[in-house]
C-alpha cells in the first residue's frame, strides 16, 4: 500500500525532482503498470478544462467617490451588477445580460474585458443618505483603478455533464447550444479524460484550499460548489481567484445562441497522487467515463435518456441513434484543456507551484434536490379538451364549415382512418380558402401541425402559442395519435384563476 | 475541383431567363448554394465543378447578359485568433466543413463550405463570418 504526504510532494517539487504527468498521460502510464506502480512513480497529475460556466462571476470593491454613494444599482458597460452589499461592492455575474445590446454582450464579456485592461463604463444610482449624500455617477473604471476585483464562482467544473440532443421537430435553442430537429445532432460538455474533478472520483485530495489554476493565475477551492452532487459523479466546486492576475485567454466572455451570455473558464487542479486509488481515478479512460445523451426537446426537470456514451464515442465525432449516425459538438475546448493540465504541470516541475493540504475535503453524500414546489403546475391532459372533433382529408371545406358553426370551435385536426394526425384546419384557413375553388380539407390544411403532449406543463404550451402565434394546437401521444386539444383560452383561463 | 461564383442581378436582367440560357450552353456540373431576390435586385451563389477555362466561360456569359458575375476566392473565414476551439459549430456544419485536426484545433475546409451560416450565429465569440456576395 503506497502512502504519500503533501509535504513529501512539496519536498520533491522544491528540489526539482518532481514526477508530475497530465491525466491523458497518466491514463497510459496506470493501463501499462497498474495503479500501484504508478502511485509509486507519479506524484502530481494535472487536469485541465475549459468550458463555459454559467455560476461565475466577480466581486469589484469600486472605491468610494467624492462625496460618496451608496449603490443601490450598478451597470458596467450596460450590464447590472449586484449591490445589495455595502456602498461600492457590487458582484458582476457572468450570464446578467446588456441592458442595450441583449444577449451580445453580457456580464462574461465585462469580465473579459476588464481582464483585457479595457476601461468599462460604470453608472450606478442610489437613493441618498446622510453619510453618502450622492444620488447618481458615471465613471470609467478599469482593473488596475479598482481595489479588489475577485473572481468567484458557485459552481464550475461539473464532474462530468449530460449530453444534449432533441427528438422534436424543430430547431431548439438550449443551454447546450444548437440542437438540430430529430435527432439532428449531439453537444457534450466536460473535459472528459482531463476533467479534475472526475480524476479524484471519491473526493480524496480535492478539498477547501486546494490551490488551482484558475483563468490562467493561481486560485483555491474554497467550498464544495453549488448542485454538487458526488454520489452521481456530478462533483461541483466552488472557486476563487485574483481577477487582477488572470489572462483573457482562459476567460472567454461568450453568447450561446438564443440562450444568453456566460463565460469560457480555464480551470486545472492538481491531484496529488497520495495513493493508489487516487492513482486509479487519475487514469480513468475517456472509455470509461460514461455519461447520459438526454433529449432537451421535452422542455422538463427530468429529461428522457436517449441513450448511454462514454467519452471515448462522444469524442470520436459521431455516435448512433436510432440506427442513425448523428454529428456530434463538444461545447468545451479539449485543445484548451490540454493546455491547462499542460501549463499546470509545468508551474509545478519549475518550482512555481506547490500543493496546499485541503483544510476540509469536500462531501461524498451530498444530494441534489429539485426545489420545493407548494403549487404543482398543471400538465396539458388536465386542462386540455378531450372529446375532439376531428375531419379526414377527404372531406370537403363545406362540411368543415358546418362543423365549425355548429359546435363553436376553432380547430379541427385532420387524421387519417386509425386517428393519426395528418394536419390541422382552423377557422381562419377556412375563411382565407373562401371563394379560391379549393374543395377538399387535404388541399388547405396546415402539415407542419405544432403539438403539444399529455405530461406537458402548460407553461410549456403557454410558450408554444406565443412563440408560433397560435390559438391552440391538438395534443398527440407519442405514435401520433390525436388525444385532445388545447387552446389559448383554456390555458389563460387556468392561469388567471392561480 | 470547384469554385464559388456571385452572380449579381439588375432588376433588367431578372426578367430574363439568363441562369437557365447559360447552364444549357455548359456540361459544368452546376449548384446553387444560395439564391435571393427583392424589388430591386437579385443575387445567387452557386458552386461551380469545371476546368477553369470552363469556369472563365461561364463567367463571361453572364457578363454578356447583364449579370454582374465573379469569382468568390472565399465565402466563410474562421478568425483563428478568436477561435477558442471548442467545437460547438462542428455538428451543426452539414458538409463538414468544420471539422477538428488531429490536435483538436477547428478548421474550415473552405471549398466544402456552401455557406448556410448554421454556425455564424451558433459560435460563442463570434469567431466565423460568411460573405455570400
Amino acid at each position: 500500500m503506497i502512502e504519500k504526504s503533501y509535504d513529501e510532494i512539496n519536498q520533491k517539487i522544491r528540489d526539482g525532482d518532481v514526477v508530475v504527468v497530465t491525466a491523458e498521460e497518466m491514463v497510459e502510464i496506470v493501463k501499462q503498470k497498474g495503479p500501484e506502480k504508478a502511485a509509486k512513480e507519479v506524484d502530481v497529475v494535472t487536469t485541465g478544462t475549459f468550458g463555459a460556466m454559467c455560476s461565475s462571476g466577480a466581486w469589484i470593491n469600486f472605491g468610494h467617490s467624492d462625496p460618496p454613494i451608496k449603490m443601490q444599482r450598478v451597470w458596467l458597460n450596460d450590464v447590472e451588477a449586484y449591490t445589495g452589499v455595502a456602498a461600492v461592492d457590487a458582484y458582476i455575474g457572468a450570464t446578467q445580460l446588456s441592458e442595450t445590446r441583449g444577449m451580445e454582450y453580457g456580464g462574461g464579456h465585462v469580465i473579459e474585458d476588464l481582464v483585457r485592461g479595457k476601461e468599462v463604463e460604470l453608472k450606478a444610482i442610489a437613493y441618498g443618505t446622510d453619510c453618502y449624500p450622492r444620488k447618481s455617477i458615471e465613471t470609467k473604471i478599469s482593473l488596475q483603478d479598482v481595489n479588489q476585483a475577485v473572481l468567484c464562482n458557485p459552481r464550475n467544473a461539473y464532474q462530468r455533464y449530460n449530453a444534449a440532443t432533441n427528438s422534436t421537430d424543430r430547431t431548439i435553442y438550449t443551454y447546450m447550444g444548437t440542437l438540430l430537429p430529430h435527432y439532428g445532432n449531439v453537444t457534450f460538455s466536460g473535459a472528459g479524460v482531463l476533467s479534475p474533478l472526475h480524476k479524484d472520483l471519491n473526493f480524496e485530495t480535492i478539498g477547501v484550499g486546494t490551490k488551482i489554476f484558475l483563468g490562467g493565475a493561481q486560485g483555491y477551492i474554497i467550498w464544495e460548489g453549488t448542485q454538487h452532487n458526488p454520489r452521481s459523479a456530478f462533483g461541483t466546486v466552488m472557486v476563487i481567484g485574483d481577477l487582477k492576475q488572470m489572462n483573457a485567454r482562459y476567460l472567454r466572455g461568450c453568447t450561446i445562441y438564443r440562450y444568453g451570455t456566460s463565460i469560457y473558464v480555464g480551470l486545472g487542479v492538481p491531484i496529488p497522487i497520495i495513493n493508489e486509488r487516487v492513482a486509479a481515478t487519475a487514469g480513468l479512460s475517456e472509455e470509461e467515463i460514461k455519461t447520459n445523451v438526454i433529449d432537451y426537446g421535452v422542455p422538463r426537470r427530468d429529461r428522457p435518456v436517449v441513450r448511454e456514451a462514454t467519452y471515448a464515442e462522444l469524442r470520436s465525432g459521431k455516435i448512433e441513434i436510432d440506427g442513425k449516425e448523428v454529428q456530434v459538438s463538444p461545447l468545451s475546448s479539449f485543445k484548451m484543456a490540454r493546455e491547462i493540465a499542460q501549463k499546470l504541470k509545468e508551474w509545478i516541475e519549475k518550482g512555481e507551484f506547490t500543493l496546499s493540504k485541503p483544510v476540509k475535503l469536500l462531501p461524498r453524500d451530498t444530494v441534489f434536490k429539485p426545489m420545493r414546489e407548494i403549487a404543482k403546475v398543471p400538465l396539458v391532459k388536465e386542462v386540455m379538451t378531450k372529446q375532439v372533433i376531428t375531419a379526414k382529408p377527404s372531406d370537403t371545406i363545406a362540411y368543415a364549415a358546418k362543423l365549425f358553426a355548429e359546435r363553436e370551435f376553432n380547430h379541427l385536426p385532420i387524421v387519417d382512418e386509425k386517428g393519426k394526425l395528418l394536419g390541422i384546419v382552423t377557422s381562419w384557413d377556412l375563411a382565407v380558402a373562401l371563394g379560391t375553388g379549393r374543395e377538399k380539407l387535404s388541399e388547405i390544411m396546415t402539415r407542419r401541425v405544432i403539438t403539444a403532449r399529455e405530461d406537458e406543463p402548460i407553461d410549456s404550451v403557454a410558450r408554444k402559442l406565443e412563440l408560433h402565434n397560435i390559438s391552440g394546437m391538438p395534443v398527440i401521444d407519442p405514435l401520433g395519435f390525436v388525444k385532445g386539444i388545447i387552446t389559448g383560452s383554456d390555458v389563460s383561463k387556468l392561469l388567471g384563476r392561480k | 475541383m470547384g469554385i464559388k461564383i456571385s452572380l449579381k442581378y439588375s432588376l433588367e436582367a431578372l426578367k430574363k431567363p439568363i441562369f437557365a440560357e447559360v447552364i444549357r450552353s455548359t456540361s459544368a456540373q452546376v449548384n446553387i448554394l444560395y439564391a435571393s431576390m427583392d424589388a430591386t435586385r437579385g443575387e445567387i451563389l452557386a458552386h461551380v465543378e469545371a476546368p477553369p477555362l470552363e469556369i472563365d466561360r461561364i463567367i463571361q456569359l453572364f457578363r454578356e447578359r447583364g449579370v454582374d458575375a465573379k469569382k468568390l476566392e472565399r465565402v466563410a473565414e474562421l478568425d483563428r485568433d478568436i477561435c477558442m476551439d471548442c467545437g460547438a459549430c462542428i455538428s451543426l456544419c452539414p458538409t463538414e466543413a468544420l471539422h477538428f485536426t488531429r490536435e483538436y484545433s477547428v478548421e474550415l475546409n473552405e471549398e466544402k463550405c456552401v455557406a448556410c451560416e448554421a454556425c455564424v450565429p451558433a459560435c460563442p465569440v463570434k469567431a466565423i463570418k460568411v460573405t455570400k456576395a
